[in-house]
């Protein structure tokens, strides 16, 4: 029992940075409807920035939002240099995710090129540790745990208190529709470009945090658990990525605690099969459906 | 008498010459119409005859290849859509009129995006007025209204914006006959009673010129008949000719992307 409550525990925190991602990831299809598999490599190119900035004595949190904020700038460059523009010729989305795959290999290797093979870490961030029921998480832990919670409250503000949020929300929805009310859709999906970027890299950061070393493959081995996250929360919805992020953290720490760890993601992925077997659209997939008018 | 004659002094939309379509051949050739303030001008003819590319080419969608389209004086074609919403050019599509995922409220808040907190609270208490239906609906999601209160909370989104062009795409598309007739009755001859110019597009022909002021037919792309709506509906032969001429088997070209 104390190995299930230890595992749910953990499962939380490895929920938290796969929400964070998924969150963003599913903020960037909502608006983009591009699927964008490069999200994996920017992952680790955060986790790299921070690793520069903390090689030079800077906080590992201030690294986190210094990192952030310069992955959220290279995703909004990303779009519109590459993507949109693809887009905006007609591109096919399956052909659009094939570009975004080959992008990301791309990145991985410059990654590779310049900080080398090996495998990297942060160091020992703080031995303290947070006792709280029957869990005991590292300050990392709850850390990443607390921060994900007040940037998923930021973001809901966002999308449902400001007119900025609903615009984005209105532009997920139906991009025709929004150009007709005199929203400017363009500058509307850099903004979200930025939002998401600065969620990739938070994630990748976090993500460097919690794990004891990683190399250049760190994004692309977390992208699949954080697809399945976004899909399972119906893809393009945020919240719908935030409970999946959290089912799929929780399910595969508990199950890698009852059996055997390598069966960590098979358990998440038996998961999502059955739910969308249940619900194809995912968890939230029905509240924000609509045909999607791709017109740049 | 033409249309010029009879709408000339408050002419707000006027379309001198437009051939449009996707890059193909054109799908509509040299069209001439005017729209005046106050006026309901109903646009009908078979499917296929380019009633929509019409109104994508006044929307900046389709491409124009020749011709202007004017809005109150000022030439304003191919300007891209969120311009012409600015410019004063509101449009209701014949689908995806609503943004599902988002509230009635929210809705009518985008409807009124241009316009500061202010205003758009003003303008939410005059589209509720038109319509009080949704005033109890404010805080629903409109995926979970009627087709019926979808097509209001289209209807009222677009006067948030208080357009002095309204391009409304079939709007009775896929309501019930009675619904239908009640939305061109009460609701869409209210926007040009209201001094709006409404530019109609409607499958439904004789329901339409009964609430319109003007009527153009298209057919295969090129204006055949522009009359007085009254007059046209008054003519036995002439109903002749609009019923006719919406059989099922015309082509349907209308259909490109």
């Amino acid at each position: 029992m104390q190995l299930i409550i230890e595992a749910i525990g953990f499962g939380i925190a490895t929920g938290a940075v796969i929400a964070l991602g998924a969150v963003g990831f599913s903020v960037q299809f909502g608006i983009s409807n591009i699927l964008n598999i490069t999200y994996g490599a920017l992952m680790t190119l955060s986790a790299y920035i921070g690793l520069v900035l903390i090689n030079h004595g800077i906080n590992a949190w201030a690294a986190l939002a210094i990192s952030a904020v310069a992955v959220g700038a290279v995703s909004v460059i990303y779009h519109r240099i590459l993507l949109a523009p693809l887009v905006r010729r007609g591109t096919r989305a399956i052909a659009m995710i094939i570009v975004t795959v080959s992008a990301g290999t791309i990145l991985q290797y410059v990654i590779v090129a310049i900080a080398g093979p090996s495998s990297q870490s942060y160091g020992e961030q703080s031995g303290q540790t947070f006792h709280f029921l029957d869990l005991t998480l590292s300050f990392g832990q709850v850390t990443i745990i607390v921060l994900t919670a007040i940037l998923m409250l930021a973001l809901h503000l966002l999308l449902t208190r400001t007119t900025l949020g609903k615009a984005m929300r209105a532009t997920s929805s139906n991009r025709t529709l929004a150009r007709s009310c005199g929203i400017a859709t363009s500058r509307i999906s850099d903004i979200a470009w930025f939002i998401s970027g600065c969620l990739c890299g938070a994630a990748g950061v976090a993500l460097a945090i919690t794990t004891v070393s990683f190399d250049f493959s760190l994004g692309a081995l977390f992208l699949i658990p954080m697809i399945a996250a976004a899909v399972l929360g119906g893809i393009g919805q945020p919240y719908g990525a935030m409970l999946g992020g959290m089912i799929i953290g929780i399910s595969s720490e508990v199950a890698a605690a009852v059996s055997n760890p390598n069966y960590k993601d098979v358990v998440a992925f038996v998961i999502l099969i059955i739910v969308l077997l249940v619900r194809p659209r995912g968890l939230f997939g029905a509240a924000w459906s609509s045909r999607r008018l791709m017109e740049g | 008498m033409s249309s010029a004659d009879v709408q000339k002094p408050f002419l707000a939309l006027a379309i001198r010459g437009i051939t449009a379509g996707y890059g193909g051949p054109p799908i509509v050739t040299n069209l001439d119409m005017d729209v005046a303030k106050g006026k309901v001008v109903a646009v009908v003819g078979p499917n296929g005859a380019g009633k929509s590319t019409l109104l994508k080419a006044i929307l900046g969608i389709a491409r124009v290849e020749s011709g202007r389209v004017e809005l109150n004086g000022t030439d304003v074609t191919g300007l891209p859509l969120e311009k012409l919403a600015r410019l004063g050019i509101g449009y209701v599509p014949q689908v995806d009129d609503v943004f599902d995922g988002l509230r009635v409220r929210e809705n009518l808040d985008m409807g009124g995006y241009l316009f500061n907190k202010h205003q758009r609270a003003e303008r939410m208490e005059r589209a509720l007025t038109v319509f009080p239906q949704l005033r109890p609906r404010l805080n629903r999601y409109v995926e979970t209204l009627s087709g019926g209160e979808r097509k209001m909370t289209a209807i009222a989104r677009v006067l948030m914006l208080d357009p002095s062009v309204l391009v409304l795409d079939e709007p009775t598309a896929g309501l019930s006959p009675e619904l239908s007739k009640a939305v061109l009755e009460t609701q869409v001859r209210a926007l040009g009673d209201l001094g709006k110019a409404v530019l109609l597009v409607e499958q439904k022909a004789v329901a339409a010129l009964g609430i319109s002021d003007w009527a153009y037919m298209l057919v295969r792309g090129e204006v055949v008949m522009s009359a007085d709506a009254k007059e046209v509906l008054a003519k036995p032969d002439m109903r002749e000719i609009f019923l006719g001429a919406t059989a099922p088997n015309e082509v349907t070209a209308d259909r490109a992307p």
